[in-house]
């Protein structure tokens, strides 16, 4: 009992630092590629670390409409991405045991929601605009990866991460169409789960000017920063755990290195993306998204059905 | 002969009106008209003879005949001729009937005239401040000869403020700019938004005067003016110093030589090259696109870096003097030319191959920021903006000047009136100067580079000259002086009319493509700043302070 308790807190605090260890180093790998792609010869990988430290020795200035909501917010953003570190296998198996599919579901609205926080608590015109498209986001973004999750739980016959984890959204015993669906689904959303072109529309630099952190600087500005770089890494492992999670439990540095690799692989593939497309609409991204949100339905209906 | 067709019209209809008629070439027409016929002549010209209005101009002629002076000028793009229609005034309050009701685009023409000279266009149907900055007291205009240059104005009200009009019902003032990231320059934009949708704007621009147009005409003379037209645009300044050189020569009947004429061509072209580049690689940053962004900053550099080579400046070539050119291109400096073109062809294949099938970027861009016809008709729209709402027009063929009527190639049109248009356009008319410049390399002649002019020029000559700019036709309108300097001297940049048309092009649209069509224009501001003393004394003074700025910005519109 205890013994068990005390390996989940060690995993979940294994995972926690080398999410934040790792996350500026993705963000340097993208910055890197997208300066290739560009033919620029681009910032050193390490940068996104020194963006990081400098931004949290600066002055703490508070501008906006309720500045604590403010801290609350920006605290509150990189919180929630760390927890769902605690609730998905980063190689070394899932550290909190105790989760199921509705917790993780709620943490990863939180990211979403925060950002919404983050905008009216700072209450300028700018962002209260990328306030409105955040939500309009979140609406139809969000019912997708639920509904992946659900496949899965559905096909396993269980709300516990871990049966949900173990592939089984292809199926138990017979292959699942409707995962595949999914993954299709969730593949072509990817982008906007991580806020990069061409569904970065609720920041927009050259639209709306950030949106929702226009007014955030600082160590503040930091914490957002850090969250949406950790952001990039936690869905992925999601993503990881839940379409693609073979080799997990291999032994340990081998489980763990796959994992990450495929963590990299689709920070490389979000990168490409990134770097070929322009900014969507927010009409359009909406009308995008809301043609998958019924096509997953119908996915999920599969599932019920057995197939 | 359309000019003579055009002249019996003209006298058939208006007789007596028409007190004095110059025909200095098939190409020029100056119609003085009294007063009382000026605002039919002009909307006779506009509605049924189809010219497009190219500017309204305001002058002090008191020294000299005791008036003002106001000219409207406009385009025969088809039959190359420019009609300038003048007339004087006098009187204290001098006054002149306002043609902006049925010729929009002579709307801020008219306001400006009333700002700087002080002639008032009656009947004007938003004569609000257009120029001057909104403590500058009533009844002081700067562009009056009796006002020296360095006139800091005793009253100037450092407390007023722009008053904007009324907020329609149901909607949010959207402030944009005068800073926002997709902005290089000072203007600002109050849009009226409902959720995402801009039901309305109003522009307040002006906001970095540099007194251009006024040290032209009391400090620097002839020669030294090149200098200065050039630095009102950072991007295509090398526009401004042609059409002005080119304006005075006509003014003065010289012809520049031929070798400088070929320069002249080679060195806009050059520039166009540069402009264009930047431009698509600018539009794409606006959509979000910076790989392609990148890429056409990196095809660009080349073209920067032959004109360093070429003129010793990356993008202030420092060309004209009335007359000719001021140096010379020489064998290596052709050479390298034309490697750097070769290579700049290749990659911008590639490159318009690659975005013309990108579906992406025309969902973005297709329906967005519509100019119809009618729009380019009515407000006097120009360049890109134009062809690419199927209106043919081009300086560079149909008012030929410098080498352009030696040289073979295609105006470039598309029918479609968006942004996806204009981006067609742009990018298939870098061929088109590639073209140019190799015709031009091939047939440029020897000889001198400049004429020699020994005469002092004429004084109170009228001149006219229009440079096809990248974002349209330059148009430059003189009246030469006495002490080697021009008595007046009246820059209309392409972008004084184009952004006229914006308000028109981003109703109804979300806010997302407001910033694309802004871009598609290609905003110049520094282009329509150029006049106006500027106050430095008093504006430094105006220091906000954080809390000040802070509640500037947050203050809540009723």
């Amino acid at each position: 009992m205890w013994y068990d308790l005390l390996t989940s807190v060690f995993r979940g605090l294994v995972n926690t630092v080398l999410l934040l260890a790792l996350a500026p180093l993705c963000e340097g790998i993208v910055r890197k590629l997208t300066a290739r792609i560009q033919s620029r010869q681009g910032p050193p990988i390490r940068q996104a670390y020194y963006d990081i430290l400098k931004l949290l020795g600066k002055e703490d200035i508070e501008v906006g409409e309720s500045p604590v909501f403010q801290r609350l917010a920006a605290a509150l953003g990189l919180a929630s991405v760390l927890c769902i570190a605690w609730l998905i296998p980063m190689g070394v198996g899932i550290p909190f045991s105790g989760g199921d599919v509705i917790l993780l579901v709620y943490l990863l609205a939180l990211g979403a929601v925060v950002g919404v926080l983050a905008g009216i608590a700072s209450g300028t015109t700018y962002s209260m605009l990328g306030v409105s498209r955040e939500v309009m986001m979140l609406i139809t973004l969000e019912p997708l990866l639920i509904i992946a999750l659900l496949v899965a739980a559905v096909n396993g016959g269980s709300m516990r991460l871990e049966p949900v984890f173990s592939g089984v959204v292809f199926g138990d015993v017979t292959f699942s169409y409707a995962g595949l669906i999914m993954l299709l689904m969730v593949l072509a959303a990817f982008q906007a789960y991580v806020k990069r072109v061409p569904f970065d529309i609720a920041e927009a630099e050259t639209e709306i000017m950030e949106g929702a952190l226009m007014e955030y600087s600082g160590p503040k500005l930091a914490l957002f920063k850090y969250a949406q770089m950790c952001r990039l890494v936690v869905y992925s492992g999601v993503f990881v755990a839940l379409f693609v999670p073979w080799g997990n439990e291999l032994m340990f540095p081998l489980g763990w290195l796959l994992f990450w690799l495929k963590v990299a692989v689709l920070v490389v593939l979000v990168t490409v993306l990134a770097a070929s497309h322009a900014r969507y609409r927010i009409d359009q991204a909406v009308r995008y998204f809301l043609v998958m949100v019924a096509v997953s339905f119908g996915a999920l209906v599969l599932a019920a059905l057995g197939y | 002969m359309f000019i003579l067709h055009l002249l019996n019209r003209l006298q058939e209809r208006f007789g007596d009106g028409i007190s004095r008629v110059d025909m200095t070439s098939d190409e020029r027409l100056y119609l003085y008209v009294k007063p009382a016929v000026l605002r039919n002549v002009c909307v006779f010209l506009f509605d049924t003879m189809s010219a497009r209005y190219a500017v309204g101009i305001g002058a002090d002629d008191t020294p000299y005949s005791g008036k003002y002076q106001v000219a409207h000028n406009f385009a025969f793009d088809g039959k190359n001729l420019f009609c300038s229609v003048i007339t004087y005034v006098d009187g204290t309050a001098p006054e002149v009937d306002s043609i902006s009701d049925r010729i929009p685009a002579a709307n801020w023409s008219e306001r400006e005239f009333y700002d700087l000279v002080g002639v008032r266009a009656a009947g004007h149907p938003f004569p609000k401040r257009l120029i001057l900055p909104d403590g500058w007291p009533d009844g002081e205009h700067p562009l009056r000869k009796d006002v020296p240059w360095n006139h800091v104005p005793e009253n100037f009200h450092s407390g007023r403020e722009y008053e904007f009009e009324r907020l329609p019902e149901g909607c949010v003032a959207v402030p944009f700019g005068p800073f926002h990231p997709t902005l290089d320059e000072p203007a600002h934009f109050r849009l009226y938004v409902e959720g995402e949708r801009i039901a309305g704007c109003e522009y307040r621009g002006f906001m970095a005067h540099r007194g251009i147009e006024k040290l032209a005409e009391s400090v620097l003379t002839y020669n030294e003016i090149p200098m200065m037209a050039e630095r009102i645009c950072g991007i295509c300044g090398c526009v401004h110093n042609v059409a002005y050189a080119q304006a005075v020569e006509e003014a003065a009947a010289l012809s520049p030589t031929k070798r400088a004429e070929y320069i002249r061509t080679i060195m806009l072209e050059v520039e166009r090259l540069h402009s264009h580049l930047l431009w698509v690689g600018l539009a794409c940053h606006i959509a979000g696109f910076d790989t392609l962004f990148m890429q056409s900053f990196r095809i660009r550099e080349p073209v920067m870096r032959i004109a360093e080579k070429i003129t010793g400046n990356r993008k202030t070539y420092a060309l004209c003097v009335i007359g000719g050119v001021r140096w010379n291109l020489d064998e290596d400096a052709c050479t390298g030319l034309r490697r750097v073109i070769d290579n700049l062809e290749d990659e911008w294949r590639g490159v318009v191959a690659a975005v013309s099938k990108d579906k992406n970027i025309q969902r973005r861009t297709r329906d967005v920021g519509v100019a119809s016809p009618g729009l380019v008709k009515r407000m006097g729209l120009l360049g890109p903006v134009a062809r690419a709402s199927g209106i043919c027009i081009d300086a560079r063929r149909d008012h030929p000047y410098a080498a352009y009527d030696e040289v073979e190639f295609d105006v470039i049109v598309r029918e479609s009136c968006d942004v996806w248009a204009r981006i067609l356009v742009r990018a298939l008319e870098v061929f088109e100067s590639i073209r140019i410049i190799r015709q031009c390399l091939s047939k440029m002649p020897d000889g001198p580079i400049a004429a020699e002019i020994t005469d002092e020029l004429p004084s109170a000559r009228t001149g006219i000259s229009s440079v096809e700019a990248p974002r349209g036709e330059a148009h430059h309108f003189v009246i030469t002086g006495e002490d080697n300097k021009p008595r007046r001297w009246r820059v209309r940049a392409p972008t004084y009319q184009n952004l006229q048309g914006i308000p028109y092009m981003i109703k109804d649209q979300t806010l997302s493509d407001m910033t694309l069509t802004l871009g598609s224009i290609d905003p110049c501001f520094s282009c329509t700043d150029r006049v106006e003393t500027i106050d430095i004394r008093s504006c430094s003074h105006r220091v906000y302070s954080g809390r000040e700025l802070e509640s500037l910005v947050r203050r809540k519109d009723k």
